[in-house]
């Protein structure tokens, strides 16, 4: 590029030549110099990282104005003591209560851009279930750094709370809460270690029947409450079930995630199990939705309720 | 026998027809002149109840027209319009067939029985067209479709013809066959007919009787060389003619007289 | 009917006896319908001998043949699979295509448009809507899906109806225009309603929207099978009717049609052939659309013939979009109504351009 302007420079130097020597330098490093991250961005308060869904992303060191667009996250955030940066929420987000009183931007599936800008928070929080992909880039477009969280297992979700918690400068209070978590997750083993597996049909809706499959993390959380998903091997998170399948999987246990965000839909056993032996010997179990489908700190506790209704015996509190 | 009585047809606040009379005995053709927007064809669609009258009442074979239900005024009442309605492509043959509907009891579900196809063969036959039976009625010339839809009307056995400017779109052979057609039902088979047309001369020629209106209202009714006279048909059309007798068949013939401007 | 034949034949009647053999005739019809409906009856029981979970096929069709007084050698799981999920299944399919495609046919005739079509017609929708409705505030009672899709189904048909009143009536390009209307103000009235729903209940519902044959119960397959059964056996009776009012009204009018009558019989019985389908299975497309074509450019457009094989043909078609819909991820689903528009829009477009 330099032979190409070497022309025009030697008809400058013959008139000007310092000026034009430290101009086409000028020149030279605006063309082909890079935004040199590290140094330049610390000295604005800025650092890279690498959110669940591998994106580099670029997040300030103080995060004092964030968002989160997902139940779960919102409650990661009141776990590890975050809530009062917290700006805006889904109204799905409901838990604790204290998240009731912030600001809705909407809805998990297609929440307010404009209120989100209107917010001017720094971060915004997304869970992948949420399929937000066009939007991302739209945030990205007005400087407000999306982080995606991507969790498959119960690890998944110890491990977003740990991430979310180093952006939002909580690491001592994550901490904590994953020891405490973890202590129950051990407890939990611990009992159920010793007992026969149970084979458990996890009903996600009646009527389309729905089920669970490979990706989905309540799968993850059905085996470590001692029990094998009947449709673990089912690609996908949240399949449509066959009912010819779903009755000649047979299981010894049906579970119904209900009572919570879900009222009492999905409180009746689908009536392709009605000759399983799960309700022949009346092993039905109710569990709390929210426990279930929130990938957060209160999956453990949906673990717990998984146990004690797979093992009974073990858990006679 | 057909008879309509101070008949009054409204279209919004206009009075379409106003007070007309008529009678339809059989082996009579009776037909109606006068110019556009007389209400001839309303009135024409008076009689097979297509239009409802504001007053007056229809009797046909003696009960009100009302009392009867839309198959049996069927029966014995039809209709050949200016144009046939052709929406969907049809065989000839099927298209007559159509004219049994009205025959057809609903515990046969609709199906033609074999007096149906035997009607239909004759009444092709009475109007030459058995050679074209099965084409399609789009692949017809003019003529011959108003042939088939003449047809049709035959094949529903009505004792009653009503035809709406039957030779509008024809040639002169077509516009002879059709009435002479119509004319020989009459005479032969005691069928009444009533023609609208444009046609004075043919009317003088195939009518019993005329029936003159303008403007909703009747003119003039009676046998045609008392209706056909210079002065009335000057009254009705404001056209000078000039009214002699037809060299062959005697009857009326009328000639306008038109003023050249030079 | 047949004409006795004499052993002369005059060239004249010749003429005429070629077109009585082209035409639909009663005994044609039987026999067309008689074919179709073993056919129905053979796809029937080969589709029963497939889906997500293998069934031995000697002791399973044996047991079909029984009707399922005798077991032939099936478990007790199997023989649930079978009768309890299966063959419920594989009816309501064969009710709810029938529903669709006769309630098309007469649907295309009476108003002479070969794309008028249940879901055009806002009719699909209306049945949708009134479901929805049932579904978010009536949840619990059994019966109120079906009453309420066919109120919905009712409601869309008479607004549809009146908004085409015009002078002359409602004539077929009006009652297309306010079906178009209609329709495409109840789809945003759905999307409406489903932004009220929470995700889980979301997805579950888009799934039945696009068609889902899955969820039955005993009582409601009857009332499915046997609305299809009297509105093909009504709209056949009008058959007839139906050949004139395609000609056009006024002749039709002439010739002793009740047209008034006529259309409104067609309209509403058709209507409610939708209502139970969509209160069924959710919206299931193109059934209405190709299969009452496919019929008329095999058989005519007498609708004498056409009207109840169209009602066949649907249901075999149904049947097998559904086995389709049920095997292909197994053991996961497909809504039918995916596969109804993946084999239908293209066959569409093949027909358009045989035209």
């Amino acid at each position: 590029m330099l032979k190409e302007h070497l022309p025009q420079l030697q008809k400058f130097a013959g008139t000007r030549r310092p000026l034009a020597v430290l101009l086409s330098l000028g020149l030279l490093f605006a063309a082909c110099s890079k935004p040199n991250n590290n140094k330049s961005d610390s000295q604005i308060g800025v650092h890279q990282t690498i959110d669940e869904a591998g994106r580099t992303i670029i997040v300030p060191n103080t995060v004092t104005r964030f968002i989160s667009l997902a139940p779960s996250l919102t409650e990661i955030v009141y776990a590890i003591g975050a809530g009062e940066g917290l700006v805006g929420r889904t109204s799905y987000c409901t838990y604790p209560a204290e998240a009731q009183k912030v600001e809705a931007v909407g809805d998990t599936l297609k929440p307010s851009i404009e209120r989100i800008i209107a917010l001017r928070p720094q971060i915004v929080f997304v869970s992948t279930a949420s399929q937000l992909e066009a939007f991302t880039s739209e945030l990205q477009a007005h400087h407000i750094a999306v982080y995606v969280t991507d969790s498959h297992d119960l690890e998944g979700v110890f491990h977003s709370i740990e991430r979310m918690a180093d952006v939002l400068g909580k690491r001592p209070q994550a901490d904590e809460l994953l020891k405490q978590l973890r202590a129950r997750v051990s407890s939990v083993a611990e009992r159920v270690k010793s007992q026969p597996l149970v084979r458990v049909f996890y009903q996600v809706s009646d009527e389309p029947l729905y089920t669970i499959g490979r990706d989905a993390f309540i799968t993850d959380l059905i085996k470590r409450a001692g029990g094998v998903s009947v449709t673990a091997d089912v690609p996908g998170a949240w399949p449509k079930y066959s009912a010819e399948s779903a009755l000649a999987a047979n299981p010894e246990a049906i579970i119904l995630p209900t009572g919570g965000s879900m009222g009492d839909a999905n409180s009746t056993v689908a009536s392709a199990l009605k000759r399983s032996p799960a309700v022949a010997n009346g092993r039905v179990y109710k569990i709390n939705d929210d426990h279930l489908s929130r990938p957060g700190p209160r999956s453990v506790d949906g673990l717990e309720d998984l146990a004690r209704a797979l093992h009974p015996g073990v858990f006679t509190k | 026998m057909l008879e309509a009585r101070n008949i009054s047809v409204k279209y919004g606040p206009r009075l379409a027809v106003s007070e007309v009379s008529l009678r339809l005995s059989p082996h009579e053709v009776t037909t109606i002149i006068g110019p556009n927007g007389a209400g001839k064809s309303t009135m024409l669609r008076t009689l097979n109840s297509g239009i409802a009258p504001v007053s007056g009442e229809i009797i046909l074979d003696s009960r009100p027209l009302g009392s009867y239900s839309r198959r049996a005024i069927a029966k014995r009442i039809a209709v050949v319009a200016q144009e046939a309605e052709l929406r969907f492509p049809v065989a000839v043959f099927e298209f007559v067939l159509g004219g049994r509907y009205a025959w057809s009891s609903t515990a046969g579900w609709g199906w033609e029985t074999a007096r149906d196809v035997e009607v239909a063969r004759d009444v092709l036959r009475e109007t030459r067209l058995e050679e074209l039976s099965d084409r399609l009625m789009t692949e017809l010339s003019g003529g011959e479709r108003q042939r088939a839809v003449l047809a049709r009307a035959l094949a529903t056995e009505a004792g009653t013809l009503l035809l709406d400017e039957p030779t509008a779109n024809l040639d002169l052979a077509h516009q002879a066959a059709i009435l002479a057609l119509v004319r020989k039902r009459c005479d032969t088979r005691g069928m009444a007919a009533l023609v609208v047309t444009h046609d004075i001369n043919l009317a003088a020629e195939f009518s019993n009787h005329v029936l003159l209106m303008k403007d909703g209202k009747t003119v003039a009714f009676g046998k045609p060389n008392e209706v056909l006279t210079p002065d009335l048909l000057k009254e009705v059309f404001a056209v000078k003619v000039l009214v002699d007798a037809h060299p062959v068949s005697g009857v009326p013939r009328i000639t306008p007289v038109h003023e050249v401007l030079r | 009917m047949s004409i006795a034949s004499s052993t002369e034949v005059p060239a004249k009647d010749r003429v005429l006896r070629g077109i009585d053999e082209a035409r639909a005739t009663f005994k044609k019809t039987l026999l067309v319908c008689a074919i179709l409906f073993a056919a129905l009856i053979v796809v029937i029981v080969v589709m029963s001998l497939l889906g997500s979970e293998k069934l031995p096929a000697q002791a399973s069709l044996c047991a079909l043949l029984t009707f399922g007084k005798t077991s032939c050698g099936l478990t007790s799981d199997q023989d649930a699979i079978l009768f309890d999920i299966r063959l419920p299944r594989i009816l309501l399919g064969a009710a709810v295509g029938g529903s669709l495609a006769v309630a098309g046919a007469s649907y295309q005739s009476l108003l002479r448009n070969p794309l008028a079509e249940p879901y055009l017609l806002g009719i699909s929708n209306g049945a949708a809507v009134g479901t929805m409705i049932a579904l978010v505030f009536m949840g619990a009672h059994e019966w109120s899906r079906p009453l309420m899709a066919f109120s919905g189904a009712l409601i869309a048909t008479l607004v549809v109806y009146r908004l085409a009143q015009g002078k002359t009536g409602a004539t077929p390009e009006r009652l297309i225009l306010a079906g178009v209307i209609v329709t495409t103000f109840l789809s945003s009235a759905i999307v409406f309603v489903t932004t009220l729903m929470d995700a889980t209940r979301i997805r579950s519902f888009t799934f039945w929207l696009l068609g889902d044959l899955s969820g039955t119960t005993a009582k409601l397959l009857w009332l499915a099978l046997l609305i299809a059964i009297a509105g093909t056996i009504v709209l056949a009776a009008h058959a007839r009717s139906l050949n004139l009012l395609m000609l056009g009204e006024r002749d039709a009018f002439d010739l002793g049609v009740e047209v008034s009558r006529v259309r409104l019989v067609v309209f509403i019985v058709a209507s409610l052939l939708v209502g139970s389908s969509v209160a069924s299975s959710g919206s299931v497309g193109y059934v209405g659309l190709v299969v009452p074509h496919l019929v008329r450019l095999s058989l005519g457009s007498d609708n004498r013939i056409t009207v109840p094989a169209a009602a066949i043909c649907g249901a075999i078609f149904v049947v097998v979009a559904d086995t389709i819909a049920r095997t292909i991820i197994a053991p996961r689903e497909l809504p039918v109504g995916a596969i109804t528009a993946l084999i239908g829009a293209p066959l569409f477009v093949y027909l358009l351009r045989r035209r």
